[in-house]
């Protein structure tokens, strides 16, 4: 019953991946940032799950309800600035957002 | 001691916001800004005590025993790294006083600036990756907030953004990390993972080359070792100078921590991490150093500069000798007052001019004669003039390089070092030598507090440079812990 998870896991980090390249628009660009961070979670959670047979392990699950909770502030301060950017730029449309060469 | 220094930051995130309502009701000016530079003085007493005790006995684990060694382990490498956050932490927020005076949100402001100081304190002294990713999120989500704080302009807005999207990925891919780690060891403590990577076997699984991989990708991310570096040049000249200079002094210095301490945990395997550690280490120096020549904003200059730098202590890891390991602590510690006093001059000519461009500048400094003296200190330390606190460290990096006869890499090292010559030294021709034209005709010194967080940063630069055997003595004590494996786990595990 691992590996299923763990082919999961690595298809919601393809799909996190895919997201970033591909869209433009910053609210699906967030999105994928919460499916990168829950490709994590669900790695974590597997692990503690399926690491010794019989019993499942609480470390890993209290990992990821901080990850969760740490989620839930990145994404607050990444809707934060979308409104920022709405406002400044006018549009919420990634590839505006190209001022900068770094 | 390490939980009174926490605890000492962490009551003035709680009680900044309502000194700075006092002070706004009763309009006493000031009060919020002389508050929290108290707040982040306070530590430093604590400091001291640690430094002594950790002197004698090595490494404190707190709380002693704990539900899953869920705990904080300070060794020297961590005091080491604790003592150049604690200088700029309060050097910037002195500095703050004038640089923000016409900004509004000043409450939060200082609020998310202890914060961050907290998160990086704690990051260098968690003994375990649940706390090490706690507070590795405190220090990521308030630097998001201060780097994008000016929000109503369109540039802090979107490096914040950009800033914010790849941290967070490097966030995320890290965390893979650390769970794979777990899948295999069944322990997230540090000592607990170094007891079980001593089997050999473990250096050819697959999953452990993985999990080195995305570590290094998280790490590096805020280390901003080159490939993943192209946030830095944009968030690090956009954010306000005070927490510029926080960010390029001491917070990409918290992935190098990791790095560092991953290194060593995985001693075992070193063979992999050296090598691919040392070709990222020269490819960072060269993008930051040839980047760094051709920009027209000091501040984006500045920035370049850094990642270069985060190169050359990058290299001094990886060769993985203590003196190697101490000598690239000691420039840990050297770039951070340096870069700290750069970018907070950088920082005063902004806010005397409003202009950031170099051939706006030219000449400022003969006009703000303070601010320009210091910043000259700063240039030509960095630039290692011997007299000065970069000379020395960035001796002890080449010499270290020598010693393993490591002779093309010490080459390319010093190539790096004259080719970043060239650089600081245009750069203080054209703001103290040239004739000052236009608006800089008009500039006034910078206000009493911006010269004092200067000062004391200055202070540092030359007293490291005149005397430095004090520092390399803990720097040397903080490079043999780093490698003494053993005497880091035997008081965690065995206790």
């Amino acid at each position: 019953m691992l590996e299923p998870i763990l082919l999961c896991s690595v298809a919601l980090i393809a799909v996190a991946l895919y997201g970033f390249y591909s869209k433009r628009h910053i609210i699906k660009m967030i999105i994928s940032m919460e499916i990168l961070i829950n490709a994590a979670n669900l790695l974590i959670v597997t692990f503690g799950a399926y690491r010794a047979p019989g019993y499942v392990e609480l470390l890993p699950q209290s990992l990821a309800i901080l990850s969760i909770s740490s989620a839930g502030g990145v994404t607050a301060v990444a809707l934060a600035l979308m409104l920022a950017v709405y406002k400044v730029y006018g549009t919420v449309d990634v590839r505006k957002l190209r001022r900068l060469r770094g | 001691m390490i939980e009174l220094i926490l605890w000492a930051l962490a009551f003035g995130c709680c009680t900044i916001p309502m000194v700075g309502w006092v002070s706004d009701k009763l309009g006493v000016k000031h009060l919020r800004e002389w508050y929290s530079s108290l707040v982040l003085a306070l530590p430093f007493i604590p400091y001291i005590l640690l430094l002594r005790l950790i002197s004698r006995i090595g490494v404190i684990v707190y709380p002693a025993s704990s539900l899953f060694h869920s705990i904080l382990a300070v060794d020297m490498v961590s005091a080491f790294f604790i003592l150049p956050i604690l200088l700029v932490g309060l050097a910037s927020s002195i500095y703050s006083a004038s640089y923000m005076d016409h900004d509004t949100g000043l409450n939060s402001y200082y609020t998310l600036l202890s914060a961050m100081i907290l998160g990086m304190v704690g990051v260098v002294s968690a003994g375990d990756f649940f706390t090490f990713f706690l507070f590795w999120e405190i220090m990521s989500i308030s630097s998001y907030a201060l780097v994008a704080f000016r929000k109503d302009r369109w540039e802090p807005v979107e490096a914040g953004f950009k800033y914010l999207v790849m941290s967070s990925a490097g966030s995320a891919l890290m965390l893979s990390g650390i769970a794979i780690i777990y899948g295999i060891v069944g322990t997230l403590n540090f000592a607990g993972i170094a007891l079980a990577t001593r089997t050999p076997t473990l250096a050819s699984d697959p999953w452990i080359i993985l999990a080195i991989s995305l570590l290094i990708v998280g790490f590096g991310i805020k280390a901003a070792i080159a490939p993943m570096h192209t946030w830095l040049p944009d968030a690090h000249p956009a954010a306000p100078s005070p927490i510029s200079s926080l960010l390029s002094g001491v917070m990409i210095k918290t992935g190098i921590y990791g790095l560092l301490r991953f290194y060593i945990l995985f001693q075992t395997l070193h063979v992999y991490w050296g090598f691919i550690l040392s070709i990222l280490a020269f490819l960072t120096m060269f993008i930051g150093n040839l980047t760094a020549m051709f920009q027209t904003d000091i501040k984006r200059l500045l920035a370049y500069s850094s990642i270069a730098q985060v190169g050359y202590i990058t290299f001094a890891l990886s060769i993985g000798t203590v003196q190697s390991i101490s000598a690239g602590l000691l420039h840990v510690f050297n770039h951070a007052m340096m870069k700290g006093l750069l970018f907070m001059a950088a920082g005063a000519f902004y806010h005397a001019t409003g202009s950031r461009d170099i051939s706006v500048l030219e000449g400022i400094g003969r006009r703000m004669r303070v601010t320009g003296i210091l910043l000259s200190i700063g240039l030509l330390a960095i630039a290692g003039m011997p007299g000065l606190n970069g000379f020395v460290s960035e001796l002890l990096i080449v010499s270290a390089a020598i010693q393993r006869e490591l002779y093309i890499q010490a080459t390319l090292t010093i190539l790096n070092f004259v080719i970043s010559v060239a650089y600081y030294l245009r750069l203080l021709q054209r703001i103290m030598l040239r004739e000052p034209k236009g608006e800089v005709l008009k500039v006034e010194e910078a206000p009493a507090t911006m010269i004092a967080g200067m000062v004391i940063l200055t202070s540092l630069c030359i007293f490291v440079g005149v005397y430095p055997s004090m520092l390399i003595s803990i720097s040397e004590a903080a490079g043999r812990a780093a490698l003494d494996i053993g005497s880091y786990i035997a008081p965690i595990l065995g206790g």
